[in-house]
């Protein structure tokens, strides 16, 4: 019963993501598991938690979500490094050492491929680009999309679905060229 | 990617609500993925290309910034040392033909130079920028390092020039680097807009950019904005780097010709170097610290695999 930490106290906030942390661990792991992570489950979890202890201190308003949230980045992290392994494994063509990057993590776009992306983004039309790129890039909820575009929530919905999909799409297609 | 269209739906739609920063039914999004394994294949797939978007967006269109032309008083101020002041006095329009000319460091030495409008420009060793006299505007990183901070002004963006490409800052700390044909910019805060004419690339704090001379190719990654621009504070930092790359930041912090033997210089390091006034011991631990043998005397060192 000592370790019931306040969560409203800001200078508390970071024991608090811990204590939510514990109390949601089995949570937690069943998550990782649903996302494929099988026998790393535990690993996965061990990473999560070091991330907790040293996560600046702050409030954070919905501290479950963030566990959610982080525990979900680390499984989309893990998915990118093998995939980067098994890319590395057959293309060699990439391994002379001024095409290598100075850090881990990296995404190759070539100068065409951002033009695929201009050409993609104007096929959407203008509103549909302007209402992605608000919620994309500055992360504005759908339905404060809906009043500042004057359309329905419905409309922002469709318009989304169609941009997402067609940029993942793309993104995707880069991949595999 | 022969995907069942109707999974492939249902995983856009929870990239798409997951990106809502209130977004909390991670329980029912966790139901969803539990029930059928394939369901994490296809959203790991989707959800991975999302994250690159931002990386991948050109800037929206800007507004076309008239280019205020107008020639303010422009200071100077070099290293720690008094301040070598250069006073460009006030130019008509009529004079404004290109002076340019080059301010330079030698290996191992930094400099800052102040402009008249605030903006920092933290020199490394081995630099050279060119810059004109009658147009303060305009800075060109010939070659070497340099962190910049910018003082954004909306009508007036700072715009600089590396290796044939253009940054527009939007507000911003940035380093730039330049060697053989090479390009690196690393945003710390803010935001720079590569080559904003053609590519266009947003490259917001958290974000790199390289490109080398003659490749169709740019690589954008992300990086931790507090090592930007560590070598001020005689550090440097690297998250799996090539030796070659390293040894060319080793000659330009340390003011040393220090070279990667081919047989390591594709090996990469993880990890930091840390160097004070004392140079010499800097190169002495360098050894244990990237894994390899250090030979040569005073100031021309081999990073080598062989022993001596």
């Amino acid at each position: 019963m000592m370790r019931a930490v306040p969560l409203h106290q800001p200078d508390r906030a970071a024991a608090g993501l811990e204590a939510v942390f514990l109390d949601n661990r089995a949570v937690l792991l069943a998550f990782l598991r649903a996302h494929g992570a099988g026998e790393a489950a535990e690993d996965v979890l061990q990473d999560l938690w070091l991330r907790v202890i040293a996560a600046p201190p702050g409030p954070v308003a919905q501290p479950l979500s963030y566990l959610y949230r982080a525990a979900n980045n680390l499984m989309l992290d893990r998915y990118r490094s093998a995939r980067q392994a098994a890319r590395r494994d057959h293309d060699w063509s990439e391994t002379r050492p001024e095409a290598q990057a100075a850090t881990g993590e990296r995404a190759l776009i070539a100068r065409d491929q951002i033009e695929a992306v201009r050409r993609a983004l104007t096929a959407l039309g203008p509103r549909t680009e302007a209402i992605f790129r608000r919620h994309r890039l500055d992360g504005v909820a759908q339905r404060d999309l809906a009043s500042e575009f004057g359309v329905s929530l419905s409309t922002v919905e469709a318009d989304l679905r169609k941009a997402y999909a067609a940029l993942i799409a793309l993104r995707r297609s880069f991949d595999d060229a | 990617m022969t995907e069942d269209p109707t999974l492939h739906d249902e995983a856009l739609d929870w990239i798409i609500r997951q990106r809502d920063p209130a977004f909390d039914a991670w329980p029912e999004f966790a139901a969803w993925l539990g029930a059928d394994p394939a369901r994490a294949e296809v959203y790991q797939a989707m959800a991975d290309a999302d994250r690159d978007l931002p990386a991948m967006l050109p800037a929206a269109p800007r507004p076309q910034a008239v280019p205020a032309r107008r020639v303010g008083r422009r200071a100077w101020l070099g290293g720690a040392v008094a301040a070598s002041l250069v006073a460009a006095g006030s130019y008509s329009f009529l004079s404004l033909r290109p002076e340019p000319y080059e301010v330079a460091t030698a290996a191992g030495q930094t400099r800052l130079l102040v402009l008249v409008d605030g903006t920092r420009i933290d020199m490394n060793g081995a630099t050279r920028l060119r810059l004109d006299r009658n147009d303060e505007r305009f800075v060109e990183l010939v070659d070497g390092e340099a962190v910049f901070t910018v003082v954004h002004n909306e009508a007036r963006p700072f715009e600089m020039r590396v290796g044939g490409a253009t940054l527009l800052d939007v507000g911003t700390v940035f380093n730039v680097k330049r060697h053989k044909g090479a390009t690196d910019v690393a945003v710390a805060e803010g935001e720079v807009i590569f080559n904003p004419q053609t590519e266009n690339i947003r490259l917001p704090g958290g974000r790199w950019l390289r490109t080398v001379d003659k490749e169709t190719r740019l690589v954008i990654g992300e990086i931790e904005p507090g090592v930007i621009g560590a070598w001020r504070t005689g550090r440097l930092v690297y998250p799996g780097t090539p030796l070659e790359l390293v040894a060319q930041d080793l000659s330009r912090n340390l003011g040393m010709t220090i070279e990667a033997a081919p047989a390591v210089a594709g090996r990469r390091f993880r990890g930091v170097i840390s160097f004070g006034r004392d140079r010499q011991g800097a190169v002495a631990r360098l050894g244990p610290l990237l894994g390899v043998q250090v030979r040569g005397a005073g100031d021309r060192w081999l990073l080598t695999d062989e022993d001596g």
